[in-house]
């Protein structure tokens, strides 16, 4: 049995422990920031570690747990997030609460749910790995004590999660009894279109859907987007998110392969309504963090219907925009964090005079919104092209421009906020200020956005070899 | 197939019937408190008479001995597994199990510290 | 002979009272009740379908073992997440929960 494999993971686990000690051994009055740096600086040790990991392809358990490049694109993509969210969130974090030390080991440990999720090979592994990642959320939403909001999105979050947990597992449950198996290469070996498997499918795809926060099964996305602090609301769109998508590929594409002809229908229809809900609502929106989540709904979306090509050039599509889609986020929310430090709320309206008052923040902001909207030069735009051409070569015209269309749609609603940015007079003439590393992170957004957006190259490159390594 | 059920079903029914008869039994020999006054119809040697209501809210204290309890409780059943086939696993999994009793003694300190197991 | 079905029927039926449970439910305790049966079902399934179709390998035994593991976690955050509530509103009502709605 080859333990190495597993190092990324427990070296993460015992970060995290280390943290919940050393929060045990310090003195009750000093600050807990230096543990957030600590966090920051043996994520850094590992994602470099991560890299030694390349070019390996073998699994451990039975085949339970799978270490290749599609598992290792994600990992990679998971830590990064966790990274730049930690940076851009330290003030905030102090103020949410005495326990900032929790916060972080439960950061982390979600971190490793992720992980798992991405190296799953079997139904069990995958949902451990989920509910490691969800029932920490559960409490992460929860964690902002001054706020009744955020007790509410908790429970909401809570309940609706463990509801489609229970679906899935119903599901998963069908498929075990059907084909014998929970590895996925042997649920594969195994299938046959009878009613109980594809009633199995069903339950499964709708579990993953709400992980994902795909229309109909997003109810809870604005409502726990809202009320969650906003480095966790951060963490859920991204990681999350991806976290789905990731397992979402490996069992659809590797145990449901043979079945493509009854979930490729259905999974059109939920990608082309996330479009056309999250790009509509969202316009009436007056929150940032819900306006953002509306925008991950579709954004949602447009990944899930890169699987609709079901080969790899869709799924490489699909990896290069979670990739971009985190890049943006990280943006966006690093700017909403720096005016909710100011001013203490989230609304759209606290944004206005942002161009007078730190431009930089403001292009920041403007930049990850049109990114996310689609316009070249920015990175959103190649990967939506990546993920329209690959489904148009399978023949799903109509979605490829239903997505542009709406897309089109998107810009005029992100410009909303732009124009409130740019346009509208400051609240006040009170100082803005932003720390050292939110500003840092937000550079790096701003860079990577444009940088993917002119020479794509690269990224689709590993995006490539990890979408092939799946067949 | 659809017989064995039938054990089922008698089941049911002897499961309703039973308490049914029980209460209609005492609904009928119970004494009656209009005809013999209110002092007739108070417990008599079953305890002393409430004093206000009955609904009463335990402290929150309960819960999180409570919540020791379920992780060591849950802990158990994993211990079981790894006990029956102890013998067979070897070395490796001796490690594996105390490590996992660490992570979990971890928590209980962390409990502990944080106050979770003083009565206040 | 009980067999496979009749398992499968009392899973189902069990899953079904859970799920209308989890719609129904006007407390926060009730809808974790039902959850907490809807989870019951599946342990019954897999392991039914680990006796009925795969007897040589336990696969769906440690399902449920790992089922029965989640489970337990997530009702604790949960209950903790109900004392949140209850010190915020004074009420575990599920439909008080509005003050985010659109």
């Amino acid at each position: 049995m080859n333990i190495a494999l597993l190092t990324s993971e427990i070296a993460v686990v015992i970060l995290a422990l280390l943290i919940i000690v050393f929060d045990l051994l310090m003195p009750r009055q000093e600050a807990r920031r230096s543990l957030g740096y600590f966090a920051v600086c043996g994520l850094l040790g590992i994602l470099v570690y991560t890299f030694n990991q390349h070019g390996a392809s073998a699994t451990v358990y039975h085949g339970f747990f799978v270490v290749d490049k599609f598992a290792l694109f994600f990992k990679q993509l998971f830590i990064v997030a966790t990274i730049l969210t930690l940076l851009f969130s330290f003030d905030y974090i102090e103020g949410l609460t005495h326990n900032t030390g929790e916060f972080y080991a439960l950061l982390l440990l979600s971190l490793v749910g992720m992980m798992v999720m991405a190296s799953a090979n079997d139904l069990l592994t995958v949902f451990v790995g989920l509910e490691l990642m969800t029932i920490i959320f559960y409490i992460l939403v929860g964690f902002d004590l001054r706020s009744s909001k955020s007790s509410e999105a908790g429970t909401k979050y809570l309940i609706l999660g463990s509801a489609a947990s229970a679906v899935l597992l119903y599901g998963m449950s069908w498929v075990y009894g059907f084909t014998g198996s929970i590895v996925l290469s042997e649920i594969a070996a195994h299938i046959t279109a009878s009613p109980a498997m594809l009633l199995g499918l069903g339950l499964m795809l709708a579990g993953f859907c709400f992980k994902m926060s795909i229309v109909p099964f997003h109810m809870w996305a604005p409502d726990v987007y809202e009320g969650a602090p906003i480095p966790v609301t951060a963490m859920l769109a991204m990681a999350s998110k991806a976290a789905g998508v990731a397992v979402l590929l490996r069992v659809f594409l590797v145990a449901f392969a043979d079945l493509q002809a009854y979930w490729l229908t259905i999974v059109s229809l939920l990608a082309g309504l996330s479009m056309i809900v999250g790009i509509i609502v969202a316009i009436w929106q007056t929150n940032t963090k819900r306006m953002l989540a509306y925008s991950s709904i579709a954004q949602a979306g447009y990944i899930l219907s890169g699987l609709l090509a079901a080969d790899a050039a869709g799924v490489k599509g699909m990896l290069f925009y979670a990739v971009l889609y985190m890049v943006a986020n990280v943006g966006a929310f690093a700017v909403t964090t720096a005016v909710n430090n100011q001013y203490g709320s989230d609304k759209i309206d606290d944004l206005s005079g942002l161009s007078q008052k730190s431009p930089f923040l403001a292009v920041v902001m403007t930049v990850s919104l049109l990114s996310m909207a689609g316009l070249p030069p920015m990175a959103g735009f190649v990967g939506k092209m990546y993920i329209f051409m690959a489904i148009t070569d399978k023949g799903y015209f109509w979605i490829a421009m239903l997505g542009l269309v709406m897309s089109m749609v998107s810009v005029y609603y992100y410009m909303l906020v732009v124009k409130v940015m740019y346009s509208k007079e400051a609240k006040n003439q009170q100082e803005f200020t932003a720390s050292v590393s939110l500003r840092i992170v937000a550079l790096i957004s701003l860079i990577a956005t444009l940088f993917i957006g002119i020479y794509p190259g690269p990224l689709a490159e590993l995006a490539n070899a990890a979408a092939r390594s799946l067949w | 197939m659809l017989l064995d059920f039938g054990n089922v079903g008698m089941l049911l029914l002897v499961a309703l019937v039973f308490p049914l008869l029980a209460l209609g039994t005492a609904f009928f020999i119970r004494p009656r408190p209009r005809q013999h006054g209110i002092e007739k119809s108070l417990p008599y040697e079953c305890g002393v008479d409430t004093v206000g209501e009955t609904w009463v809210q335990f402290r929150a204290s309960y819960f999180l001995y409570a919540l020791v309890f379920v992780a060591f409780d849950i802990e158990t059943v994993f211990l079981y597994l790894w006990a029956i086939k102890f013998q067979e696993l070897g070395k490796f999994a001796f490690i594996e199990m105390f490590i996992f009793l660490n992570i979990l003694l971890v928590g209980l300190g962390y409990a502990w510290k944080k106050g979770a197991l003083e009565w206040k | 002979m009980i067999g496979l079905v009749h398992f499968l029927t009392v899973a189902a039926i069990v899953f079904a009272i859970g799920l209308y449970g989890v719609l129904s439910k006007r407390t926060i305790v009730g809808i974790l009740m039902s959850i907490e049966l809807m989870l019951n079902a599946v342990n019954i399934n897999l392991i039914a379908f680990s006796r009925f179709i795969t007897p040589e390998v336990l696969t769906g035994q440690i399902f449920a073992i790992f089922t029965i593991t989640v489970a337990a976690a997530e009702v604790a955050v949960g209950m903790a997440m109900i004392f949140r509530v209850y010190y915020d509103r004074n009420t575990v009502h599920a439909a008080r929960l509005d003050e985010m709605r659109w």
